[in-house]
């Protein structure tokens, strides 16, 4: 260690804190995310290998079980599905808001962040008194005499994927408006007046240049929608389980630990592996900056 | 594009503006201007901030659907026409090179709208880079190139596919002086070659001034006066524009009679005899008006053909080419003068009265007053 | 002439207004649905009627698990705001190395799914004694908090002039005094509203709470959770409609914070 930087370690210099006061400052963080998140995650992934001795056994479970390979691939489908819905519903309303002024502008700021910030719980709720047999779909379906029968929409997946894209979407258009919004209106100006129709403007010159907020968000959808619990929960089939209900189940009824945590492992790691390789495009920041 | 036009395409269109209004709810930005401008000719829109330049100049480009009014370009009536199919040529303040393509791409993108094939677009749009002195930098992105730089692809990208009419925002304002100037002499270059129509906004006077073949002047959404840098400046038709352009000494004065010369008061009490051509605007015996003066007609010491001031100076100010002498009428009235080969004039000294003679053909009268 | 019908935006104005109301009409359908006298869910509501909220202000249960809640969510809020703002101020006007780990580690809550985080605290907590306690869960939705303070503050302490604190500095004021009177003042709005989100989401928190809370110690979203699982009586739309009502308010008041804020 140089003097100087002995020195800074010691004594703040007006613009900078010291190394000293930095750590002091920092250490509360650290000490409750090595103990309340690195911890228990790592505890997990360990239990995962090591129960109930050191073996692979337990992925291998998740992968030769057909039933288990089905859970996995049930859940990469409904993310996809989830992520694939959210960027068509949201773009267009991104596009909109980014355009918006005055009194539009802050009711459709209202519709898209009132939901972010409400429970999760509340907009299940909703769905599963929607999708009820006598539900207002329902009820609607047959006022307009398009059935005679209700039909069974609750636990089933597609009321899971419709519910969760209506809780995902928010984490869709804040990215996308993000992205948008930093477009000067002049490029689309330019690409008008150098003779480009306004699908071309979009395809040419928007979307390209929006294409960064519809990665980060399709990437949080789709990561969220991988480990989603509270929806398919409450409004899945139990014969149409996805990972986290199917890890909800190993804790609470057959209590197999280093099953669930092999599944919790495979979870994790997926997540992490995907969330790292995309680090440079998911802006997290975003889902606050413009929250109010 | 009709036959007739697309033939001509190696010169300018002519535009024609008639009563031109645009409202933004209660703000009237652009109201009631007429503009005609011949084929080829560069025409620039000069005003203060917020005096309805952009709107003017979005309202040809298609941007903005006028409140009431019509825009023609070569008698085709335009006003409502979508912009992507105007054919206009536009640079913008900002450069607005779509930061996802190369240089080359850039340029090529308004031929690539227009259908042309690969190969015939990025010959023509080498060629376009040439024309702007970018030989070669078609493979780089926008970020890497400097501000001049990024103008000029600008430039090459709004007259690749031969507009006849070429619409600029401010084009220069990003830019440092030295590239300012620069780049001036290159639009102008381009204007002779090509013979396009330039329509050219800007708020910088001395750029329009040296650029424009007629500028128009604007405030508060109307136009004040149109026509060639030289009769704006020697012979401003309002008190306005006698004030926004150029440097102007005012003094306010009491129309005595008016004939074949027209008598003024001087607020010290001195009457003079102007020939009735001073008179700008009709004035009328009784009523206030104000008289200007450039400073650099100003002459040092008593002569003949002018009258004469006196003036109590307070400042002497080396200005290189000519020295500015700022004083005092004997009213109070500020008055400055530049005059010119200002070696000799050393033995000035502030609180000295000097005396000048202001030539009769270099007094303007105006209505009203000053403030 | 005139300028013609714009039926493309037209049709992307009633695209974007149909997935509005995607978005917004089971949010808000829930508020009829807490006033309607049927005892069962049907639709439409019929009627008017208060006895879904008196149901759950009468319920022990209910109260308790609200109470619970409550208590959570403000030390959350507490925990959250303190120590990510004094770990954002560091990151901001630090010297270390750290800076890089702890932008490293801030992101995990986010990316690693609430349900892998459950699970292993479940099973953590079990074994220290932690689980279905206050401290435990406030641990728990702290860590899940802390990236949103922390996006809040970096934000708003990134435009305090590091040049203010060497000013006050150079007026004689110690590095503490200078944050407390100079830069604390400046940013106690973002400091106010980033508690106001921490306290919400800790509210609303379901997944965590639902492997934490133990057979008398529950949440108010674990015991939303079993009714909804269970037999979905109408008290679910009232407390709905109570937690909007609490959402609207906390994005009222985050709303006010901002724009009282001399950093925005
Ligand atoms: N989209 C708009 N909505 C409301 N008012 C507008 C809009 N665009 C322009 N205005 C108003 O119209 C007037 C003229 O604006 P314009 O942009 O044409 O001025 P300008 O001469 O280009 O000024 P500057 O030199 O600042 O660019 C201004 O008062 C401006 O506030
Ligand atoms: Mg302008």
């Amino acid at each position: 260690m140089t003097e100087a930087r002995r020195s800074h370690f010691w004594h703040s210099d007006g613009r900078r804190l010291s190394g000293l006061s930095t750590l002091l400052l920092l250490l509360p963080f650290f000490a409750i995310i090595a103990f309340v998140f690195v911890y228990p995650i790592l505890q997990l992934l360990v239990i995962s290998i090591l129960e109930p001795h050191p073996t692979l056994e337990n992925y291998a479970r998740v992968v030769e079980n057909p039933v288990h390979m089905r859970v996995l691939m049930r859940t990469l489908w409904t993310a996809t599905l989830v992520t694939a819905l959210s960027v068509v519903l949201g773009f267009p309303v991104a596009y909109y808001m980014s355009r918006a002024k005055g009194t539009v502008a802050a009711l459709v700021a209202v519709c898209v962040i009132l939901p972010l910030w409400s429970s999760v719980l509340v907009r299940t709720a909703a769905w599963s008194f929607l999708f009820q047999r006598n539900g207002l779909i329902n009820s609607a379906l047959m006022a307009l005499g398009l059935t005679s029968q209700p039909f069974k929409l609750l636990y089933t997946q597609s009321a899971v994927v419709i519910a969760m894209t209506h809780v995902l979407l928010p984490f869709m258009i804040l990215p996308i408006y993000g992205a948008l919004r930093s477009i000067p209106d002049d490029y689309g100006r330019a690409a008008a007046v150098l003779g480009a129709t306004r699908l071309r403007t979009f395809l040419e010159v928007i979307l390209p240049l929006s294409l960064p907020g519809v990665v980060s968000g399709s990437l949080l959808v789709f990561l969220t929608a991988l480990g989603f619990f509270i929806t398919p929960a409450l409004l899945g089939s139990p014969q149409e389980m996805m990972i986290s209900t199917l890890v909800s189940k190993q804790i609470r009824e057959v209590l197999d630990w280093p099953f669930a945590a092999a599944l919790v492992g495979v979870l994790t790691v997926f997540v992490t592996l995907l969330a790292i390789i995309f680090s440079k495009t998911l802006r997290f920041d975003r889902l606050m900056g413009n929250a109010s | 594009m009709n036959i007739a036009s697309a033939t001509q395409s190696a010169s300018g269109a002519s535009i024609r503006i008639s009563r031109l209004e645009k409202r933004f709810g209660a703000v009237s930005a652009v109201d009631g201007v007429d503009i005609d401008i011949a084929a080829g000719e560069f025409i620039a829109l000069l005003g203060p901030s917020g005096s309805g330049k952009t709107t003017i100049l979005m309202s040809v480009a298609g941007f903005e659907f006028p409140t009431s009014g019509s825009i023609h370009v070569d008698s085709e009536d335009v006003t409502y026409v979508p912009s992507n199919r105007r054919n206009l040529g536009m640079v913008f303040q900002n450069y607005t090179l779509f930061p996802h393509m190369s240089i080359l791409d850039n340029v090529a993108f308004p031929l690539k709208m227009r259908g042309l094939r690969a190969a015939e677009r990025h010959a023509r749009a080498e060629a376009a880079l040439a024309t702007v002195r970018l030989a070669g930098y078609g493979h780089r992105r926008p970020n890497e190139l400097s501000g001049g730089q990024q103008q000029r692809v600008a430039l090459a990208r709004a007259i690749v596919y031969q507009p006849r009419v070429l619409l600029m925002d401010e084009p220069l304002s990003a830019l440092d002086k030295n590239l300012r100037e620069d780049m001036q002499l290159e639009i102008k270059r381009l204007h002779a070659e090509l013979g396009i129509t330039v329509i050219f906004v800007t708020h910088d006077q001395s750029e329009a001034l040296t650029m424009a073949d007629r500028i128009a002047v604007l405030k508060d959404g109307k136009i004040q006066q149109i026509g060639p840098a030289r009769q704006l400046y020697e012979r401003p038709t309002n008190l306005f524009t006698a004030g926004f352009i150029g440097e102007m000494n005012f003094v306010g004065v009491t129309v005595e009679s008016v004939g074949d010369n027209v008598s003024v008061t001087l607020p010290w009490g001195e009457t003079w005899r102007l020939p009735a051509t001073a008179a700008v605007e009709p004035v009328a015996a009784g009523e206030a008006a104000v008289l200007a003066v450039r400073p650099e007609r100003l002459q040092l010491g008593a002569g003949s053909g002018g009258q004469v001031i006196t003036v109590t100076l307070s400042d002497i100010v080396y200005a290189g080419a000519a020295l500015l002498l700022i004083g005092r009428l004997p009213d109070g009235t500020e008055m400055r003068a530049r005059i010119p080969g200002a070696s000799q004039l050393c033995a000035l000294a502030p609180g000295d009265v000097a005396s000048f003679t202001v030539p009769v053909e270099a007094m303007l009268l105006y209505r009203g007053s000053r403030r | 002439m005139k300028p013609p019908a714009d039926r493309g935006s037209l049709a992307l104005g009633a695209y974007v207004y149909a997935v509005l109301a995607f978005i917004i009409v089971p949010l808000v359908i829930v508020i009829p649905m807490s006033f309607s006298q049927n005892d069962y869910l049907a639709f439409p509501p019929s009627g008017f009627t208060l006895k879904w909220y008196s149901e759950y202000f009468d319920s022990r249960q209910w109260r308790a698990a609200t109470w619970l809640s409550v208590q959570v969510a403000l030390l959350t809020a507490l925990c959250a705001s303190v120590i990510g703002t004094a770990a954002t101020y560091a990151m901001i006007r630090g010297r270390s190395r750290l800076v890089t780990a702890f932008q490293i580690l801030l992101i995990g809550p986010i990316i690693v799914p609430h349900i892998a985080l459950a699970v292993g605290l479940y099973l953590f907590f079990q074994t220290i004694g932690l689980s279905g306690t206050i401290p435990g869960f406030v641990l728990a939705h702290t860590v899940l908090t802390l990236p949103f303070v922390v996006f809040t503050m970096a934000a708003a302490l990134a435009k305090v002039d590091a040049n203010l604190e060497a000013a006050a500095m150079s007026c004689g004021a110690t590095r503490f005094q200078a944050f407390r009177l100079v830069t604390l003042p400046l940013v106690l709005p973002s400091l106010a509203s980033s508690a106001l989100f921490a306290f919400i989401i800790s509210f609303d928190e379901p997944v965590v709470s639902f492997f934490l809370s133990g057979v008398r110690q529950k949440t108010l979203p674990r015991r939303m959770f079993e009714d909804i699982e269970q037999n979905l009586t109408p008290v679910i739309p009232a407390i709905a409609t109570l937690l909007i009502v609490l959402s609207i308010l906390i994005l009222l008041g985050a709303h006010v914070l901002r724009s009282r804020s001399v950093t925005r």
